[in-house]
């Protein structure tokens, strides 16, 4: 059993959903809204950083800048057009709403950039591997991705933990009146976490498409598997969701090299154990609303 | 008094209104006219497989030059394309209103299975002939549909090709398996497992992936620890892209042969950054830049009619799916009924137009057992491996 190398590609994997499920927390930490549009986000994005490339040709890394400010507007623009109008809206009619924004997203995507699949590569050639270790090759796509999940997960920790935006955002989702008493923007704390969540959202979808190849459904089942990482490691905390999405890629590569046919639902039945046990999911303090 | 008579006069108006109509639709032939016979094709222009949605458009071209060189016996073809977003529940909708409102003859092509079977019921009971549906699926031709003539070869039958040709002429001999947990993959798998037996060989790892897993990490180091040099993949073309993109990140370089569904090179060394060179697949149509004169005459009238269409093998599919009707309606003559076109497609032996030859007979359905086998070249170019074969395993011809 190749151990090094599962070890090497279960964290990979997983990193790449605890970065996406970091997209997922940021707004339910913001509204207790899971945004069902967040895999179509990325998505979006991610064609916006094709068509860059592709049509006009710019160098790599101005095209990530301006995917980047391209993403943080329409996460924005999606908070303030299709969630802002709702007048009292309880939170299943916010993630209805969530659902109509996905499909409106992925229609979008068809119709300008076709259902074909395309190539999207990063400036990492892939083929450049590395062996540290006998039996354990790591490649560029591999070292770049635990390297950013691991700096966003730190710079966000510190920002929920001791930046006042962080705490503001914290207090909003606690109680939204309360935190308007206080004299918190939420509208803007809603805007600033749609924004935020649709930035990180987009470079995982990004890592993601240059694994496998860009189409307009193509973040449906990363998705699915980041929410799943997110529960698992508590939807409130920022280290846990990574942790979680780490344990996910870890258990679906080592299940999933001796039973392959239980590959993709492994994780989900570990999911549904642990939640079982822990319904706040791993990482997570359980708290209780009063009503 | 009055208005009795008003409502007396007004009932038998009703009735006889009633009576000219139903006359009238009884007088109206099903499907065609003196000057048209009405076509239909469901395919996805819009949804996940919108990619495939190409080969109710390449069917188009194929109708509309037989138009341009004066129809069918005087009756031009009028086609109708509709978008079920591979969605069986839209395509059971989509062909309802081709039937019932518009009176389609015939349909061509059709992609996915599931979305055939929703249908393949209805379309026998009200008696629509169904000629090249676009997937390799048993249920469609076993047991003998009297109305659903196939094209397409069987996955079972191409993938037993290939692995005689992995065997013989590549002299191979550990073989590993990726197939996608489905009909379509496990038919591969019977496919490749039957031939093996032949030869007294089994596979060295056999895989399967789900068709939406983005990870398959362990499934190629499973592949590579097993140490197949040849490895054959009955997937999707993203889960193609995945595996092609892990192998490279792990070292591992075995030889990949697929199937038909992966055969658009053009797609496939875009999508894989042109990893996909050197990959052999099998192929239900002739190379993308043939010299046979069929494919120089439909390549140039794409050219001149459809200069937005990539010419792709998916799209000329839709020519070769398609082309077995028009050739029974010219059989047929002047005198055109739906039991004169079953028997004309019924009685076809041999015909091949871009594609292998197909037989048809009143109790075999399935058109064919042949495939060719390609070799995906520099700039995605196809090179031409090995020219149409049969299966010899295939018990379904006895």
């Amino acid at each position: 059993m190749p151990i090094g190398q599962l070890l090497v590609e279960g964290l990979a994997i997983g990193a790449c959903y605890g970065l996406f499920a970091t997209a997922v927390v940021i707004i339910y930490k913001t509204s207790e809204v899971v945004n069902f549009a967040q895999g179509e986000m990325a998505m979006f994005s991610s064609f916006v950083a094709f068509h860059i490339l592709s049509v006009y040709h710019y160098p790599f890394w101005l095209a990530f800048i301006m995917t980047m400010i391209f993403s943080i507007l329409l996460g924005v623009l999606i908070e303030f057009l299709f969630l802002r109008p709702a007048k009292h809206p309880s939170i299943l009619g916010m993630i209805v709403i969530t659902l109509g924004a996905e499909m409106f997203l992925m229609g979008l995507a068809s119709w300008k950039w076709g259902a074909e699949q395309q190539h999207f590569a990063l400036p990492l050639d892939q083929r450049v591997t590395y062996e540290p270790v006998s039996g354990m090759v790591i490649n560029n796509w591999t070292i770049a991705v635990l390297v950013v999940a691991t700096v966003v997960m730190l710079l966000l920790y510190v920002f929920f933990k001791y930046t006042k935006l962080g705490v503001a955002m914290r207090a909003t989702q606690q109680n939204k009146l309360a935190a308007k008493i206080m004299g918190i923007n939420t509208g803007r704390i809603f805007s600033f976490a749609w924004g935020l969540s649709s930035l990180i959202g987009a470079t995982a979808g990004m890592f993601f498409a240059s694994r496998a190849a860009l189409d307009p459904v193509f973040m449906m089942e990363p998705f699915l598997r980041a929410f799943a990482a997110a529960v698992l490691g508590g939807l409130m905390s920022i280290p846990g969701v990574i942790i979680g999405g780490g344990l996910m890629g870890l258990i679906e590569n080592f299940f999933g090299y001796y039973w392959p046919h239980w590959k993709p639902i492994v994780a989900f039945i570990v999911i549904i154990l642990v939640l079982c046990l822990r319904p706040s999911g791993l990482f997570a303090r359980h708290y209780v609303k009063k009503v | 008094m009055k208005l009795r008579k008003k409502v007396l006069f007004s009932s038998v108006a009703v009735l006889a209104l009633l009576a000219l109509a139903i006359t009238a639709f009884a007088a109206a032939p099903i499907g065609f006219d003196d000057k048209e016979i009405r076509i239909g094709q469901w395919g996805p222009q819009t949804g996940p497989a919108a990619a495939w949605g190409n080969v109710a458009r390449g069917s188009k071209l194929l109708f509309d030059v037989v138009n341009e060189e004066g129809g069918i016996h005087g009756r031009k073809i009028k086609y109708f394309i509709r978008d079920d977003m591979y969605n069986p529940a839209q395509t059971v909708a989509v062909v309802k209103e081709l039937v019932e409102r518009q009176g389609v003859f015939a349909f061509v092509g059709g992609v996915g299975a599931a979305c055939g079977m929703a249908v393949k019921n209805y379309l026998a009971a009200n008696k629509i002939i169904w000629v090249g549906p676009s997937a390799a699926y048993n249920d469609f031709v076993f047991p003998v549909n009297p109305y659903l003539f196939a094209v397409y070869p069987l996955y079972k039958d191409e993938a037993s090709i290939l692995t005689k040709y992995i065997v013989e002429k590549l002299k191979t001999k550990k073989i590993g398996m990726l197939y996608q947990n489905d009909g379509y993959g496990k038919d591969g798998l019977s496919g490749v497992k039957e031939r093996l037996a032949t030869y007294k060989m089994s596979l060295v790892a056999e895989i399967p992936v789900e068709p939406t897993e983005k990870d398959l990490a362990s499934q190629i180091l499973k592949l590579k620890n097993s140490g197949a040099e040849t490895v054959v993949m009955y997937v999707n073309p993203t889960a193609a892209v995945i595996s092609l993109r892990t192998s490279a990140t792990i070292g591992f370089k075995p030889q990949w042969v697929s199937s038909n569904t992966l055969s658009d090179y053009g797609l496939m060394y875009k999508i894989t950054g042109g990893l996909w060179e050197g990959v052999i697949t099998g192929a239900f149509a002739e190379i993308v830049d043939s010299k046979h004169p069929l494919m120089v005459k439909y390549r140039e009238a794409a050219k001149r009619l459809t200069p937005e269409e990539r010419w792709g093998v998916f799209y000329y599919a839709g020519i070769l799916f398609a082309d077995p009707l028009v050739e029974a309606l010219r059989r047929v003559g002047r005198n055109l009924s739906t039991e004169a076109t079953l028997k004309a497609l019924n009685s076809i032996k041999d015909y091949q137009s871009i594609g292998p030859k197909i037989t048809w007979t009143e109790k075999i359905h399935q058109g064919t057992d042949s495939v060719q086998i390609h070799k995906c070249g520099p700039g995605a170019s196809s090179i031409m491996l090995q020219d149409w074969t049969a299966n010899d395993l295939a018990t379904w011809k006895k």
